[in-house]
């Protein structure tokens, strides 16, 4: 087996039980260097990534772990969210009881994302997904001393565990039907398949697994609740790198798996991602909590990048991809932001961030380039991906009625989230009372994750042409075969990786 | 077949020096490099804020003379190699430059006077707490301006007109504590977009007829086939016009001019003069091969008949510059005389575009630059002096006090006039003279003579009763010359309003732009009288009239005695024709109309019913949603089992 299309996911593991084996050597007095070996380590092995981003497709344990476009492009947005979150914590180095599991949990649940982005099968996303989420319940409730992060773990505990159970169920009822849970042996079946009630019923309950990671409608429930009480820092991850892990995987089931379901069923998508939409941008009109806040925007735009499923053509699949990768820098961007206000001023009320652009004209500008970003106003990476989107939908006007009202909610959606994005902005330099004006100190290592963050949010904003290429190529690449690279493997190397 | 090889390496050229060009990039980035580092970072520090601004517009300026020796003085023109910016539909819009020896011209006019400006405002804007924004301001609008110049395409050439637009508001409004100078920052800023209004619609009417926007494609264009603007020809022409009577305040829109002198004095001398101002005429020049097409109306304007767009646009600028030399000679305010006698002077450039000499008027424009920015810097000096005292007849016995600015202001003035082989401004005005009556036009010559009468009297009339007499107030009395940062640009300023620094200039453009064959007619110093007797001689005697008469009436007086004498007329001039009264009684009660109907859409139907009432029901919405997010795991689990049992229902 060709062990060196897992390269990335195995050095990036190691580097986590790395950073655990180093805590014994450092000194207390200076965890800020895990942090920063963590960060190096994964810079070094972005750089690596993107440098060998076209080592040619290919797949290992016998087809359930492919490289390819999609592979290539998600992984890159994951290593740099990690990357960024990684910077970021090396400022709470000292506050964060057990730094170091903190690191090397967050490296475990970006090896996670890189097995998901990498997951050609039904079984091996589901280990993926649920390293993820496992790692993710431990990094909700890291401040255990605080009872909202723990209260905030025993939700996403209970409901991710329901969801994954779904989804077992669903990978039951799929290998029931079709015998087998590779994406590609299915999609050569799936004609026949997608006839019969109990594939289809298999693979609405792995859906619903999916939607819970990605917070749709009607699973999106415990996302306000998890986002609030989760430390700052978690959020920031859970909001970019877990969210995009979903929808890469539903992007593979959607349109590798199966395609004709896509299309024949793409109104579901787009029904589920309006009533997302209206329903994360409406809840968040009252909101004081900006972490909170964060989170049903989250909620509404997992209803946008639904709308491009539910378009389930080429171009909307590659707005979902485009409109990921912008959307993973400007939530950090805004993340950054938040995490610096919360950390400083221990409170995410909005009038926590009253005066920012005077009290740190660094953080403002971050928080701003984040919202504005999501908000949807050009030329940043937020504009242009909800432009694609809503371009791939409304070339289908006329197919159902459906579409031209997910593009009513959609603009809708747009016009509202204005309202509570820029809400927070009026709070950062036009405040009602300021009480606090002392200027807020920021490390090097955060303004470099903003730098980061900013940069890419503008840039794919303004140059999108890459990015969208990018996304393009790896949704075209999921129509082509992929068949395992030795057919003739031994089936005991097959069943050995399953186990 | 060895002549094309030879000819294909000559004109590669070798590598480095293929396209110098390319230095217009940089003269155009200059300016905005340096007025974005001031707001941005440095508006804290004075001595790097001088350092970027003045720095970047005088490297500009040495840019622009190599570009002038590179293209201008052989007449080459470069090959345009723009880069696509955007295509939409069948827009295409490139970013390119055009340099040629007409913006050569023009940038050495736009930079020299700017960095002229800049070292002046050093010291006039010394205490001036907006110190840095001012400089960041001056510095963003010299980018906008050098835009204009440079733009090889109307699309381009709008934008950066815009630029200006919204520059010259800042400076304007510089103080913008004080009351008349935000309403000025204002009037200006809304006059000059109902001109833009017209010079879009003109950009998409000459767009949709011929399918370009690209200056030397359209050129082409409308060479190859001078009827594809069809009946629209002369319109197009007029809407751009248009555009060019805002930036260049031709009557009716002029009266935002004399207002915008509310503006600190360097902005006075540096928009009003030399660079905004002339940007109107600028752009008739550029486009001037649309106007050369056949006049035709649609039918709705056919009773025009045979007046062609060029004969409309003389008129304006005549009608212009008549009416400001009537305003100009009542005027009391030493600032508010120089601007309508800016007004003046435009309405004449305007006039020489429109009698077929946009050569003379391109020459009148940078003469004019000079003396005009030099007279504007001089009453600055004279303000300065006197402590903000803008009145002349609070003056008074200056020359002796200020002999520098004195001697450089009677320079300006001189050239202003036009005086006879001594002046630059004679020889740019002859040739505006010389086109009248080459192409015809015996009228607007009568008329040309006339303000040029008018001229040398309002002009003569400031220098006497500010600079002679004896000094009517204390602060008169008291005045001191102004420092050296201040009058060096003026010595620097008075060389070019010599006569002999312009005087190839008139040929030059002649023959290098506008292609025609000046043949040497202006043969040297005594030129004009050789080869146009009667222009030149008319023009001198109108010199002599107006000086005369103007010193007959204001020698030792310590009074304006025409208000006496000439009662209606002197309270008409004086209120400026009652311009600003006429379009407050036309236009406010019309537009207070509409505000009111807007106003009452606004509160009850947009605002009241529909964003109120989405505002409502979105929130309460919102609201209620809340209801369900309780924090109770039993119920989330509860909603997360109801949410799969509905997908599956409905899926399925």
């Amino acid at each position: 087996m060709n062990y060196s299309l897992l390269t990335v996911e195995i050095l990036t593991a190691l580097l986590g039980l790395g950073v655990l084996l180093l805590d014994l050597w450092i000194p207390a007095t200076s965890r800020k260097l895990l942090g920063i070996i963590a960060a190096t380590g994964l810079g070094v092995l972005l750089v690596y990534a993107i440098g060998s981003a076209a080592p040619g497709d290919g797949t290992a344990f016998g087809g359930m772990f492919v490289v390819d476009a999609l592979s290539g492009y998600a992984k890159g947005f994951f290593l740099v969210a990690g990357l960024i979150v990684l910077l970021l914590s090396i400022d709470s180095a000292d506050t964060i009881h057990g730094y170091a599991e903190y690191c090397a949990l967050i490296l475990f649940a970006l090896t996670g994302m890189l097995f998901a982005a990498s997951a050609n099968d039904f079984v091996l996303m589901f280990v993926a997904l649920e390293l993820i989420t496992v790692t993710f319940y431990i990094l909700v409730s890291f401040q255990r001393n605080r009872l909202s992060s723990l209260e905030a773990g025993v939700k996403y505990l209970i409901l991710g565990a329901l969801a994954s159970g779904f989804m077992v169920f669903g990978i039951a009822l799929i290998f029931g039907s079709a015998n087998t849970t590779n994406f590609y042996e299915i999609s050569t079946a799936q004609t026949a398949l997608i006839k019969s009630p109990v594939f289809l019923t298999g693979i609405l309950l792995t859906l619903v697994g999916l939607g819970f990671k990605i917070a749709a409608f009607p699973f999106q429930i415990w996302a306000p609740d998890v986002y609030q009480g989760a430390p700052a820092l978690t959020t920031s991850f859970l909001a970019t790198g877990s969210k995009a892990a979903g929808f890469v995987l539903l992007a593979r089931v959607a349109f590798e798996a199966v395609p004709e379901l896509t299309a024949a069923r793409g109104h579901l998508f787009l029904g589920i991602g309006s009533i997302t939409i209206l329903y994360g941008s409406l809840c968040a009109i009252p909101q004081r909590s900006v972490k909170r806040l964060m989170g049903y925007s989250s909620i509404a735009n997992a209803g946008y990048l639904l709308l491009g499923f539910g378009a389930a053509s080429l171009a909307g699949g590659s707005a979902v991809l485009a409109y990921l990768g912008g959307y993973i820098f400007t939530v950090l961007a805004a993340f950054i932001g938040i995490q610096v206000v919360v950390s400083h001023q221990e409170s995410d009320d909005i009038s926590a961030f009253a005066g920012l652009a005077r009290r740190s004209p660094w953080m403002a500008a971050s928080l701003t380039v984040g919202l504005v970003s999501l908000a949807g106003i050009p030329p940043l990476a937020g504009f242009f991906g909800k432009l694609m989107i809503l371009k791939a939908v409304a070339v289908q006007v006329g197919t159902s009625p459906m579409v031209i009202l997910s593009l009513l909610v959609a603009v809708l959606g747009v016009v509202v989230g204005l309202y509570y994005y820029l809400g927070v902005l009026r709070s950062v330099y036009w405040p009602r009372s300021v009480s606090d004006l002392s200027p807020i100190p920021v490390s090097g290592t955060t303004k470099l994750a903003l730098i980061f963050a900013v940069l890419g949010t503008v840039l794919i904003g303004v140059l999108p042409e890459t990015t969208y290429q990018g996304a393009r190529q790896a949704v075209a690449g999921l129509a082509t075969p992929k068949s395992p690279a030795t057919p003739a493997s031994p089936p005991s190397a097959t069943t050995q990786a399953a186990k | 077949m060895e002549l094309v090889v030879t000819n294909a390496i000559a004109s590669a050229g070798p590598a480095y020096s293929s396209r110098p060009e390319d230095i217009g990039w940089f003269i155009l980035a200059l300016p905005l490099f340096a007025s974005l580092a001031i707001a941005l970072f440095l508006h804290r520090n004075r001595t790097l804020t001088l350092f970027f601004s003045v720095g970047g517009v005088v490297t500009a300026f040495f840019l622009s003379w190599v570009l002038f020796f590179t293209f201008g003085v052989t007449g080459l023109k470069a090959v345009p190699s723009p880069f696509p910016w955007f295509h939409a539909g069948g827009l295409h819009v490139n970013l390119g430059l055009a340099v040629d020896s007409l913006s050569s011209v023009m940038l050495l006019v736009v930079t020299g006077v700017s960095a002229l400006v800049q070292f002046y405002s050093t010291a006039y804007m010394k205490d001036d707490r907006g110190f840095a924004r001012f400089f960041a301001s001056l510095s963003f609008f010299t980018f906008s301006m050098l835009g204009i110049v440079l733009s090889d395409n109307l699309v381009m050439t709008f934008i950066f007109w815009e630029l200006v637009g919204f520059s010259s508001y800042l400076l304007i409004g510089f103080w913008y504590d004080r009351e008349a100078a935000a309403d000025a920052a204002k009037k200006a800023f809304l006059t000059n977009r109902l001109g833009d209004f017209g010079f879009l619609l003109g950009i998409i009417l000459v767009w949709s007829l011929t399918g370009t926007v690209q200056f030397d494609e359209l050129a082409a264009k409308l060479k190859s086939d001078p009827h594809s603007l069809g009946v629209w020809s002369s319109v197009a022409g007029l809407l751009i016009f248009c555009g060019a009577m805002g930036k260049s305040a031709q009557f009716p829109l002029h009266v935002w001019l004399p207002d915008a002198m509310e503006g600190p004095t360097p902005v006075s001398a540096l928009i009003h003069a030399a660079t905004m101002v002339a940007a109107g005429v600028y752009l008739l020049c550029r486009t001037y091969f649309i106007f050369q097409t056949t006049t035709a109306w649609p039918a709705a304007l056919a009773f025009l008949g045979s007046i062609s767009a060029l004969d409309i646009i003389a008129v304006i600028g005549g009608g212009t510059a008549l009416l400001a030399a009537l305003i100009a000679i009542q005027q009391n305010d030493i600032k508010r005389i120089l601007a309508y006698s800016t007004l003046s002077q435009l309405g004449y450039m305007v006039m020489a575009v429109g009698v077929g000499g946009p050569d003379a008027a391109m020459y009148h424009l940078t003469t004019h630059a000079g003396f005009k920015a030099l007279l504007f810097l001089g009453a600055g000096s004279v303000i300065h002096a006197c402590h903000h005292e803008q009145d002349i007849w609070k003056m008074g016995g200056l020359a002796r006090k200020l002999p520098v600015t004195f001697r450089t202001f009677v320079i300006g003035t001189a050239a202003l006039a036009g005086f006879p082989l001594l002046t630059s401004g004679f020889y740019s005005k002859d040739a505006i003279l010389v086109a009248a009556v080459r192409h015809g036009h015996p009228i607007l010559f009568g008329l040309g003579v006339l303000i040029a009468s008018m001229t040398t009297f309002y002009m003569v009339r400031l220098v006497l009763v500010a600079f002679f007499g004896r000094s009517r107030t204390s602060s008169a009395e008291h005045a001191h010359e102004s420092p050296i940062q201040m009058t060096w640009p003026l010595v620097v300023l008075a060389v070019p309003s010599i006569g002999l620094a312009w005087l190839p200039l008139g040929d030059y453009l002649t023959e290098h732009f506008f292609g025609a064959q000046a043949a040497g007619e202006a043969g040297g110093l005594f030129g004009p009288f050789n080869h146009a007797p009667l222009a030149a001689t008319f023009g001198t005697g109108a010199i002599i009239f107006g000086a005369w008469a103007s010193i007959a009436t204001y020698w030792n007086a310590e009074s304006d005695p025409l208000p006496r004498s000439l009662a209606f007329w002197s309270r008409v001039s004086r209120n400026r024709f009652y311009f600003d009264e006429i379009y407050e009684a036309l236009f406010i009660p019309i537009q207070d109309g509409l505000a009111a109907v807007c106003e009452w859409l606004d509160r009850w139907v947009l605002s009241g019913v529909l964003v109120r009432g989405v505002h409502g029901t979105t929130e309460l919405a919102g609201r209620a949603l809340r209801m369900v997010q309780t924090g109770n795991l039993q119920t989330y689990t509860f909603l997360f089992v109801g949410g799969v049992a509905l997908i599956i229902l409905i899926a399925l």
